[in-house]
């Protein structure tokens, strides 16, 4: 008998997962289904669908990349103020004088290039596995969305650092949306508090990339997992019939 | 297979075998179409993805440092100056049409086809085979996009001239 | 039975019309609190006397994000973005025209749009001239006119353009 199964039996492991035994597939079933973490997978699913040829795991991939750009977003919080005049220095600060701090950083940015790559991929194969067909219609369009998401989070990340780079892109970023009919001015002027990128589009962008933005996309890819769960399941319904 | 004939212990004597699937463990050959517990089938896959994506960026994190340039100047626009990467077929775009058709209209309607993309495409046969057309659009449509991408990104040089990314490379990350 | 059935569909309705008065005015709160605060989108800057200006070339002021010139006698404070995707325009010396680089958008002195991906001429700003200084009001921009209008002065390129394709 392993360790786990030692502690799974004892009384605070029953509390915790209440079910001791992992004997049958039975056992297995009762224990996912019980188990809060397990509770975004399915229990069962068909065969093909768990290759490495079926989804290429992009989709689990940008979900791990998602998690290492949130613990190395947080790290970099710490050090940061959004503000013209302490932000481009709090970089050089965070790169020269706090331990691993270029490290974290590197993680972050690289972590968010590959998960726009891994996003977009994802998409494209999911296309060709013809996965917007019924019963998927409504888990596609989430997934637009949320590679709409991923593009403005890398984006309003873009200027955070306040050098040359950041600044340029963004001003033409968001020059583009002077062109959009009726609202573009107005909707360009919110974006940037003002007609130049400046204090008050720093801070715009900021809350927008720590806050606004990471909440939509936590919410929306709760959906896309738990329809992927549902969609999953009435594969099996449609095969076993 | 070893195990499809019964071991016959030789102190006990046979009355017969009765056939069929053990109560525990399923050994017959799984089908495509069978479902397999996800527990561990598919988490331990998971793991290992997982553990790939992070060793890869944790790698390449040792290696390449994160880009900084001087500090934000607004009296000194960089020459050539790049969007980043993922709208650099934007940018592409934008050097030769008019704004409100490479900066509104394509990306629009880029992002209206593929919502509306379940609806367009009603042919519920999800084999490659059998929609060529999808495939086929779908295909040009990505394949355009990678190589003004790869323009705009590695073949532009000051005043958004043509370099060759193997003389002079002008790419930001 | 019919009245207390219209009572509950006027109730529901009485409660679907309150949200959508709520969402409304979320709405409408959420986008007047996003605008632009006055005054951190330009007002006047103090520039310099007007006979300071040049007549064939322009003075560039950093602090208003322009430039300022003189043709036939008249001042222009010119802003320095490209009305195509907001770079900053070069003033190009050897040509006398602006240059710019981003996208390859050419203006001429005044301004005005001579060729490039740029939709109208570069916008300028409204002016006063306050003890004997000019004055741009950089919250007070006058839009350049449409890409293809027929410019108003008459300074062809009068040497090499800066933005040689093949330089660099």
């Amino acid at each position: 008998m392993s360790l786990m199964d030692t502690i799974r039996k004892s009384a605070p492991g029953r509390a915790i997962w209440r079910t001791p035994r992992r004997v049958t597939d039975r056992d297995r079933a009762a224990a996912h289904w019980g188990s809060f973490l397990l509770h975004i997978y399915p229990v069962r699913m068909r065969r093909e669908q768990i290759s490495f040829r079926w989804s290429w795991f992009l989709g689990v991939a940008s979900m791990v990349l998602f998690g290492s750009l949130i613990a190395s977003g947080i790290y970099l919080m710490f050090f940061y103020v959004p503000s013209p005049s302490t932000a481009y220095g709090d970089i050089i600060f965070l790169q020269t004088k706090v331990a691993f701090g270029q490290y974290i950083r590197n993680i972050h940015r690289w972590s968010a290039h590959l998960m726009v790559l891994a996003v977009a991929a994802h998409m494209a194969r999911m296309f060709y596995r013809g996965a917007y067909k019924p019963p998927r219609e409504f888990n596609w369009i989430v997934g637009v969305v949320l590679l709409v998401l991923t593009l403005l989070l890398s984006f309003t990340g873009y200027l955070l650092p306040w050098d040359q780079l950041a600044y340029w892109a963004v001003t033409i970023g968001t020059s583009m949306t002077e062109f959009v009919p009726f609202i573009g001015g107005t909707v360009g002027g919110m974006l940037l508090g003002g007609t130049e990128v400046g204090a008050q589009t720093l801070l715009r962008f900021y809350v927008l990339h720590v806050a606004v933005l990471p909440t939509l996309l936590v919410g929306i890819i709760m959906i896309h997992l738990w329809r992927w769960r549902k969609d999953s399941m009435l594969d099996m319904e449609v095969a076993s019939e | 297979m070893s195990d499809d004939k019964p071991t016959q212990p030789s102190n006990v004597r046979v009355l017969g075998f009765v056939e069929g699937k053990p109560l525990v463990g399923d050994r017959k050959v799984p089908e495509e179409e069978d479902s397999v517990m996800v527990w561990p089938h598919l988490l331990i896959r998971h793991g290992v993805v997982a553990l790939a994506v992070m060793v890869f960026v944790l790698g390449i994190s040792l290696f390449f440092n994160a880009p900084l340039k001087e500090m934000a100047n607004p009296s000194v626009t960089p020459n050539p100056e790049k969007a980043p990467w993922y709208f650099a077929a934007l940018q592409e775009l934008l050097s030769r049409f008019h704004p409100l058709v490479a900066g509104v209209l394509v990306p629009g309607a880029i992002i209206v086809g593929l919502l509306a993309l379940p609806f367009i495409d009603r042919n519920p046969d999800t084999r490659m085979r059998n929609r060529r057309i999808a495939v086929a659009t779908f295909t040009i449509f990505m394949v355009a996009w990678i190589i003004l991408t790869l323009i705009g990104f590695a073949f532009r040089g000051p005043n958004w001239g043509w370099v060759w990314p193997w003389q002079e490379w002008y790419g930001e990350l | 039975m019919s009245e207390d059935l219209d009572r509950r569909h006027f109730l529901a309705r009485l409660w679907t019309w309150g949200l959508g008065v709520m969402a409304g005015a979320a709405a409408w709160t959420s986008w007047d609190f996003l605008q632009p605060v006055a005054g951190q989108s330009g007002g006047p800057v103090a520039t310099v006397s007007p006979d300071k200006i040049p007549t064939d070339s322009v003075l560039e002021i950093p602090a208003m994000r322009g430039y300022l010139t003189e043709i036939e006698g008249a001042t222009e404070a010119i802003w320095w973005k490209c009305p195509h995707l907001g770079c900053k325009v070069p003033w190009c010396e050897t040509s006398g025209q602006f240059e710019c680089p981003c996208h390859g958008s050419v203006y001429n002195r005044k301004g005005e749009y001579r060729r490039g991906p740029a939709p109208r001429g570069m916008d300028r700003f409204e002016f006063t001239i306050i003890n004997g200084v000019v004055v741009p009001d950089t919250s007070k921009i006058i839009r350049g006119a449409p890409a293809g209008s027929p410019e108003t002065i008459n300074e062809p390129p009068k040497g090499p353009e800066c933005l040689d394709p093949t330089a660099g």
